[in-house]
C-alpha cells in the first residue's frame, strides 16, 4: 500500500496546506520491471487471514460497520485500517533480481534440439497456487503436452522440469497468457538446467551418458531469475508477518532457509512480530499472535469505537486487556517467598513499587504522526519566526485559549515569569468566576492578540514529546511537552518548560483548525538548560 | 499555514444536547458540589441551548457554560486525585467504559485494562498546583458536552522519586433530567521529567 506522506521538504514550505487526508494508491499495479528491483502489489485472496483478531473485534461488537464509511478526516479509511479485519489484504513485496547467467551451461551449449536436454520452468509467486490447478492452467495454453518433473515450491516460486527444448519453448510461450483468479498474469520463465536429481538416479543404473544440454536459438542469454532477497520495509518500521494458506503450509518445508534475510510482507494485518524473530521461524507456526505490544513502541492504529454515531471514540486500542499484558508493562514482581509471580495472577500480596517504563511520543498512527508534526512545525514556524498574527487562520472563530503558570513563580528575579503572570489562569488560586471568565480568551482575535503579547520565543523541536490522546472524526486532541527559549524581552535566553494541549477539528476538506488551546509554562531547571536546549536547525 | 482558508466552515450550530447514551443509576444529588465520599462527579443539569437566542443571550450563555465547566472541573479534580491516592480501586468509576489512558506513552484502553493498570501502579501522593479547564467547542464534540481539564503538580509514587507531572482529561457529560454526571473519556498523563532529554 503506497501511502503518500507529506515529506520533510513539504514541511519546510510554510505555505503548504497540512494534509490530514493521505493519498492512498491501492491500485493493483501490473508487474513492472525495473532495473534492479520489482515491487508489486498483490491481492492476497489466496491467503486467509484466519487469525486476525483486532481489538475492535474484541470489545466493540456494537460498532456500526457503516461508520467506517463515514467521512473521516482523521481516521484512516476503513480499507486501509490496519486494525480492522480485512477480507483483502495486500502484500507489498520488494524483490531483488539478480542476474544469474547460466554460465557453464552456456559454454557447453549448442544450438540443436535433442532429447535429454532439461529445462527448469519457473513460475514466480507460484507458491500461491495449487499444483494441479497451475499445471492444468498451463497445459491448457501450452501448444504441446508436457510432463512436469519434480514439481516443487522453492522460496516463492513454483518450479518443475521438462525434458525437451520444444516443450520448454512451448511453455515459454505460455508466459503472459495465463491468469490467476484475480485476473493477474502468471509469468513463466524457462532456463536450461542439469538433469533433475530424480531422473539422474533413475538413469544412473542404466549408465546413460548425460547429454549435454543444448540451447535453441530463442533462448535468451540474459534470463532474469527472481531471487527473493528481501529488504526491510523501513517506511514505518513495521516488522514482518507472513500469512500462509493452510493448504500450502506443508509445502513450505522446502523453503530454502539458507537465505536468512527476513521476508518483508507489508500487510494490513494487525499481526506484528518483532523483526529479530523472523530468522527463527517455525514454519508450522507462521501465525503470530501479538501480546503486550504496548511496550514495543509499535504503531497502533487509532481505533474507532463507539456506541453510536455520535459517541466519542477512543484512541488506539491496546492489544490485550488481560492482566498478563498489563503485567508486561511492569517489571517482574517477586512474591514474598522469593518465587516469581506466575503470569496471570493478580498482585495481591506484594505491594507494587514499580512504574511502567516511560515511553516516547505517542501518535497512534503514522498518518497522525505526520499530520501532527507538520501542524506543529508550521505553527511554531509562524509563532517563533513570523508575525503571530499569521496564526489567526489556525484558529476557529470561537476557539478558546488559556495560559497558566505555576503559582509560586511570581517573584521578580532573573527568570521571572511576570510576562505570563498577568494572563495566567490557574483555577487552583483564582476563584473569582468573572476573572476566570475574562482570562479565558474566547475568539481567535482575542487569542492571537494574547499570543502577540507574550515574549518572543524559540521552541526546541528536539525536546518535543507529543501525545495524541483522543481522536474522533471531528476532533483530534494532542499535547506537546517541551522547552523553549525566550529571545526577547526582559530575560532573553531564559529557558522555559511548556506543556501545550491542542484540540483541533476539521475546517475544510483538507485543513483543520484549533478550537481549544491550553498552554502551561513553567520554569526550567537551570542546570539542565545547557544540555536540553539545542538551537533550531 | 498561509493556505488555511478564511472561509472555513464553522459547522452548524447544533442543538446543545446532553446525550445520555450511557445507562446510569439515577442520582439523587442535585447539588453541583456532588457528594463527598462518592466517586461520581455530579453537577446540576446543563442548560439547554436555544439557537434562537440573541447574540447577547448567547454570550451570557457561553459564560454560563464556562462557569459550569469550571465547577465540574474543580469538583472532578478534587475527587479524582483523592480517589487516586486513597481509594484507588474506585478510580475506574470516573472513566467511561471505553476510556483511554496514555500514561507516559503507555496506552491503556477500557475499564478492565484501566482497573488492572491502576491496581499495578504503586500508591501515590499527588499534589496539584495548577488546574485549568476549557469547554470544548461543540463543533469538535458534535454537541457532546465536553470539558478539557488540565492539571499540573507533583506526584510521589511509593518506592519512586518525586516527579512533576502534566495531565489532561477530556470530561464528558452524561445529562439526565436531574443532573449531569461527568466521566473521563480520555486521560493523558506525563511526567515532566527533563532529565530524560
Amino acid at each position: 500500500m503506497e501511502t503518500r506522506y507529506c515529506g520533510k521538504d513539504e514541511w519546510e514550505d510554510a505555505g503548504v496546506q497540512p494534509r490530514w487526508i493521505q493519498e492512498h494508491t491501492d491500485k493493483v499495479n501490473p508487474l513492472q520491471r525495473r532495473t534492479r528491483s520489482w515491487s508489486f502489489y498483490r491481492r492476497r485472496r489466496n491467503f486467509s487471514s484466519e487469525h486476525v483478531t483486532s481489538q475492535q473485534q474484541q470489545d466493540s461488537g456494537d460498532v456500526p460497520m457503516d461508520s467506517q464509511a463515514r467521512y473521516a478526516p482523521y481516521a484512516v479509511p476503513s480499507r486501509h485500517q490496519r486494525s480492522s479485519f480485512q477480507k483483502q489484504d495486500q502484500i507489498h513485496i520488494n524483490m531483488e533480481i539478480k542476474q544469474k547467467p547460466p554460465e557453464r551451461r552456456m559454454e557447453r551449449g549448442r544450438q540443436n534440439e535433442t532429447v535429454g536436454s532439461w529445462f527448469k520452468i519457473i513460475i514466480p509467486f507460484g507458491i500461491k497456487y495449487d499444483e494441479k490447478w497451475l499445471l492444468n492452467l498451463i497445459q491448457k495454453q501450452c501448444s504441446v503436452p508436457f510432463i512436469p518433473v519434480e514439481f516443487h515450491y522453492e522460496k516463492m516460486q513454483a518450479q518443475f522440469f521438462v525434458e525437451n527444448a520444444n516443450i520448454a519453448c512451448a511453455l515459454k510461450n505460455v508466459n503472459g497468457k495465463i491468469f490467476n483468479e484475480d485476473n493477474e498474469k502468471i509469468s513463466i520463465f524457462v532456463e536450461p538446467c542439469d538433469t533433475p536429481r530424480s531422473v539422474q538416479k533413475a538413469l544412473k543404473s542404466e549408465k546413460v551418458e548425460q547429454m549435454k544440454p543444448v540451447f535453441p536459438s530463442w533462448f535468451p542469454g540474459d534470463l532474469m531469475i527472481c531471487d527473493i532477497g528481501m529488504t526491510w520495509n523501513h517506511r514505518n518500521g513495521m516488522p514482518a508477518s507472513l500469512h500462509i494458506h493452510p493448504g500450502i503450509r506443508s509445502k513450505l518445508s522446502s523453503l530454502d532457509q539458507s537465505n536468512k534475510k527476513p521476508y518483508v510482507v507489508h500487510s494490513l494485518s494487525t499481526i506484528m512480530e518483532n523483526a529479530s524473530h523472523t530468522k527463527n521461524w517455525n514454519l508450522s507456526n507462521i501465525e503470530v499472535k501479538s501480546a503486550g505490544e504496548m511496550d514495543k513502541g509499535q504503531q497502533l492504529e487509532p481505533g474507532r469505537m463507539g456506541a453510536d454515531r455520535t459517541a466519542m471514540c477512543t484512541t488506539s486500542p491496546d492489544k490485550s486487556t488481560n492482566i498478563s499484558t498489563i503485567l508486561e508493562l511492569f517489571p517482574k514482581l517477586l512474591s514474598l517467598d522469593g518465587q516469581e509471580k506466575p503470569s496471570g495472577s493478580k498482585c495481591a500480596i506484594e505491594v507494587p513499587k514499580y512504574l511502567p517504563m516511560c515511553k516516547g511520543s505517542f501518535f497512534g498512527s503514522e498518518e497522525l504522526k505526520s499530520l501532527i508534526l507538520q501542524f506543529l512545525q508550521q505553527y511554531y514556524l509562524i509563532h517563533d519566526y513570523g508575525d503571530r498574527q499569521g496564526l489567526l487562520c489556525a484558529y476557529h472563530e470561537e476557539a478558546c485559549f488559556s495560559l497558566t503558570i505555576p503559582f509560586r513563580l511570581k517573584d521578580p528575579g532573573p527568570s521571572s515569569m511576570c510576562a505570563y503572570f498577568k494572563n495566567s489562569r490557574n483555577m487552583k488560586k483564582l476563584k473569582d468566576p468573572d476573572l476566570r471568565f475574562q482570562l479565558l480568551k474566547h475568539t481567535k482575535c482575542d487569542i492571537v492578540q494574547a499570543l502577540c503579547g507574550l515574549p518572543k520565543t524559540q521552541h526546541d523541536f528536539r525536546s518535543f514529546m507529543v501525545d495524541m490522546w483522543f481522536q474522533t472524526e471531528t476532533m483530534l486532541c494532542f499535547s506537546v511537552n517541551g522547552v523553549f527559549k525566550e529571545i526577547e524581552g526582559r530575560y532573553p535566553g531564559c529557558v522555559r518548560a511548556f506543556s501545550r494541549t491542542f484540540i483541533t477539528t476539521p475546517a475544510t476538506s483538507s485543513s483543520f483548525c484549533i478550537v481549544n488551546d491550553k498552554l502551561f509554562v513553567s520554569d526550567f531547571s537551570p542546570e539542565k538548560t545547557a544540555s536540553a536546549l539545542h538551537p533550531k536547525a | 499555514m498561509r493556505k488555511f482558508r478564511s472561509d472555513w466552515s464553522q459547522g452548524d450550530r447544533e442543538q446543545y444536547q446532553g446525550r445520555n447514551y450511557f445507562s446510569e443509576e439515577p442520582h439523587t444529588s442535585y447539588s453541583w458540589r456532588g457528594n463527598r465520599g462518592q466517586e461520581d462527579v455530579v453537577t446540576s443539569p446543563l442548560k439547554k441551548k436555544d439557537s434562537s437566542d440573541s447574540p447577547m443571550a448567547m454570550a451570557v450563555e457561553f459564560k454560563t457554560y464556562v462557569d459550569q465547566a469550571c465547577r465540574a472541573a474543580e469538583e472532578f479534580v478534587n475527587i479524582y486525585y483523592e480517589t487516586m491516592d486513597k481509594r484507588r480501586r474506585a478510580l475506574t468509576r470516573l472513566y467511561l467504559d471505553k476510556a483511554t489512558l496514555i500514561w507516559n506513552g503507555n496506552v491503556v484502553t477500557g475499564l478492565e485494562a484501566l482497573a488492572n493498570f491502576f491496581d499495578m501502579l504503586p500508591s501515590s501522593e499527588f499534589q496539584v498546583n495548577m488546574l485549568d479547564c476549557q469547554p470544548v467547542h461543540e463543533q469538535a464534540t458534535q454537541a457532546q458536552t465536553t470539558v478539557l481539564v488540565v492539571t499540573s503538580g507533583t506526584v510521589k509514587f511509593d518506592g519512586n522519586k518525586q516527579h512533576y507531572f502534566n495531565q489532561n482529561f477530556l470530561l464528558t457529560a452524561q445529562t439526565t433530567a436531574n443532573n449531569t454526571v461527568w466521566k473521563i473519556a480520555s486521560d493523558c498523563f506525563r511526567f515532566q521529567d527533563w532529565a530524560a532529554i
